[in-house]
């Protein structure tokens, strides 16, 4: 120990090196995946010969796909893709109109528990129920019609967009709120003048991502028989017209790549909107 | 404006300036203008919009309840019957999660600017994901069943090429807003960009990516739930039985065990996640 108090200053210039940390849990952690996905792997009973085949296969069906498309079904695969943004506003405006009445009250501070937590079960079954199927109840109601599309994908979507706008107005800090309550606003006026105004840009933008996330969905819905540019392209696949589903694939990509820059844009728009405001308001 | 003059100043304090309401309606106006006219769009059946139905709801809402109500008296006996499918599901997700977890280190190497640098094959790669991104999910399954044949092998390549889109993005943009100190540390004492990679950012961005990974297997799951629909494997195969069968109550059952898995998976990951930080 002494001994130490003289050499210090002769080993200064030479940095010790610090032991490398042991990581046991880190290495028993990692061994444990490992085995998970090995014996996941085994289990699956995939067939060797097909995977060692699949880059072929790819680039054979590519070729089919894309190296002449028929462009003369581009008008009817137009009219398709409308009617699958068709529903997935529908089902945005619907979803997210009766999100917001149903969210609002399920939010800490407005609804009273016995409102709440019977709500928030309900928004957590929706979500553990997979749009398909609910698409697949709806179809007994309304038939294998677009709209059972735009209703499943409004229904489908109170499960997470619900859940998205109670956790907003939570976010929201109490400040205008309590405002509004001391200068004895009823709970209405708390959450129209208190509680609305600070979350309505964040809800605006939630919901026009709730439309970008339907976008997709509807196309997933057309699978099952409910129209759209998912009906076309599971018909034409069966059919193995590969021409026909290259140009269905190139347009699924194009319009959601569109409406995503465009709503992206928006969505930016909004939110730096409402700081500009705020930042105006200061002074 | 009167602050500045202290003369003025104790004349309106007693009462305060009311600002101007500020002008919205020209903008509220033009929004719900938009807002309208695509509403209006969307429902033209003559162009392919929505051809909304009240009066069938009106009609036959009961044949919706009666499914609901077969569904919440589930048919237990089908349950021996869904272990092999759920495992089957398990062993997808878990699979198309790992494998593309592998693809998504380097990927996401590339897509993001400390990393890479180089700005053509950055935008290459991340113009690349943005396409993957754009189709969904069981697209790839359908087009994939009719490449290779039904069975599991589609259903894993559609995982992988879906988890791929999310866990590059996400990275990739948490390497952009990641602190590049230890970066310009590395480049300082000389690194290659490889090396720089490998001892600075890819430490530094390990618990993101396992925490992507972990959100990807709970979607794949969920998913994998419903690729047997287009014969891609899984539980999903059931499913798709039970309803040409109209057994809803067998349905139910299902959807019930898939729920307890999603929960289970999540709180799985959601404690490994907390371990991770």
């Amino acid at each position: 120990m002494t001994a130490t108090d003289t050499a210090a200053p002769a080993r200064t210039p030479a940095l010790p090196i610090p032991p490398r940390p042991r990581q046991v849990a880190a290495r028993a952690a990692a061994t444990i995946v490992t085995i998970v996905v090995l014996v996941s792997f085994w289990g699956l009973d995939l067939e060797w010969s097909k995977i060692a085949q699949l880059p072929q296969d790819l680039v054979h069906y590519g070729r089919l796909m894309f190296s002449d498309p028929d462009w003369s079904m581009l008008p009817e695969a137009a009219l398709q893709t409308w009617r699958s943004v068709s529903m997935a506003w529908i089902g945005a405006i619907a979803g997210v109109v009766l999100s917001t009445l149903l969210g609002i009250p399920a939010a800490h501070g407005v609804g009273p528990a016995w409102v709440r937590f019977p709500l928030r079960w309900s928004f957590a079954v929706i979500r553990a129920v997979p749009d398909v199927l609910i698409a697949i109840i709806i179809l007994t109601v309304t038939g294998l019609t677009p709209f059972t599309g735009a209703l499943a994908l409004a229904i489908g979507g109170i499960g997470t967009h619900a859940k998205w706008t109670y956790e907003t107005i939570e976010a929201v800090p109490p400040g205008t709120a309590e405002a509004v309550r001391a200068s004895g606003g009823s709970l209405w006026e708390v959450v129209r003048w208190g509680l609305w105004p600070v979350a309505a840009p964040e809800l605006m933008s939630l919901a026009l991502y709730r439309f970008e996330i339907n976008v997709r969905t509807s196309a997933i819905l057309g699978l099952i028989g409910v129209g759209g540019i998912g009906a076309m392209l599971t018909q034409y696949t069966q059919h193995r017209e590969w021409d026909v589903v290259g140009v269905l694939i190139i347009v699924v990509v194009v319009v959601t790549m569109l409406i995503d820059a465009v709503s992206g844009k928006v969505r930016r728009r909004i939110m730096e909107g409402a700081t500009v405001r705020d930042v105006e308001r200061k002074h | 404006m009167t602050v500045h003059t202290p003369a003025s100043a104790p004349e309106t304090q007693g009462q305060l300036m009311i600002p101007p309401r500020p002008r919205t309606w020209p903008k509220a106006l033009g929004v719900t203008a938009v807002l309208a006219a695509l509403t209006i769009l969307t429902t033209i059946p003559a162009i392919g919009g929505v051809e909304i139905d009240l009066a069938s709801i009106a009609r036959n809402w009961t044949n919706g309840v009666d499914r609901i109500v077969q569904m919440l008296t589930p048919d237990w006996s089908i349950l021996p019957r869904t272990w092999q499918p759920m495992l089957e599901t398990l062993q997808m997700a878990i699979v198309g999660a790992a494998i593309s977890a592998g693809l998504a280190v380097p990927l996401s190497m590339w897509a993001a600017r400390p990393t890479n640098p180089n700005g053509v094959t950055r935008r290459a790669v991340r113009f690349v994901l943005n396409v993957v991104r754009a189709v969904p999910d069981l697209v790839y399954a359908t087009v994939l069943v009719a490449m290779v044949g039904v069975g599991t092998l589609p259903g894993v390549v559609t995982l992988v090429l879906f988890d791929i889109g999310i866990v590059v993005k996400l990275v990739s943009e948490a390497i952009d807003s990641a602190d590049a100190h230890y970066m310009e540390a590395g480049r300082a004492a000389g690194g290659t960009q490889t090396q720089i990679n490998r001892v600075t950012a890819l430490p530094q961005t390990w618990p993101v990516f396992a925490s992507q990974v972990l959100y990807s297997l709970e979607l794949n799951v969920r998913i994998s739930a419903i690729l047997g629909l287009v014969g891609a494997g899984g539980i999903g195969r059931l499913i798709d039985e039970m309803r040409g069968f109209y057994r809803y109550d067998a349905l139910g059952t299902i959807i019930l065990e898939i729920l307890v898995v999603v929960l289970l998976i999540e709180w799985a990951s959601n404690v490994l996640r907390k371990r991770l930080r």
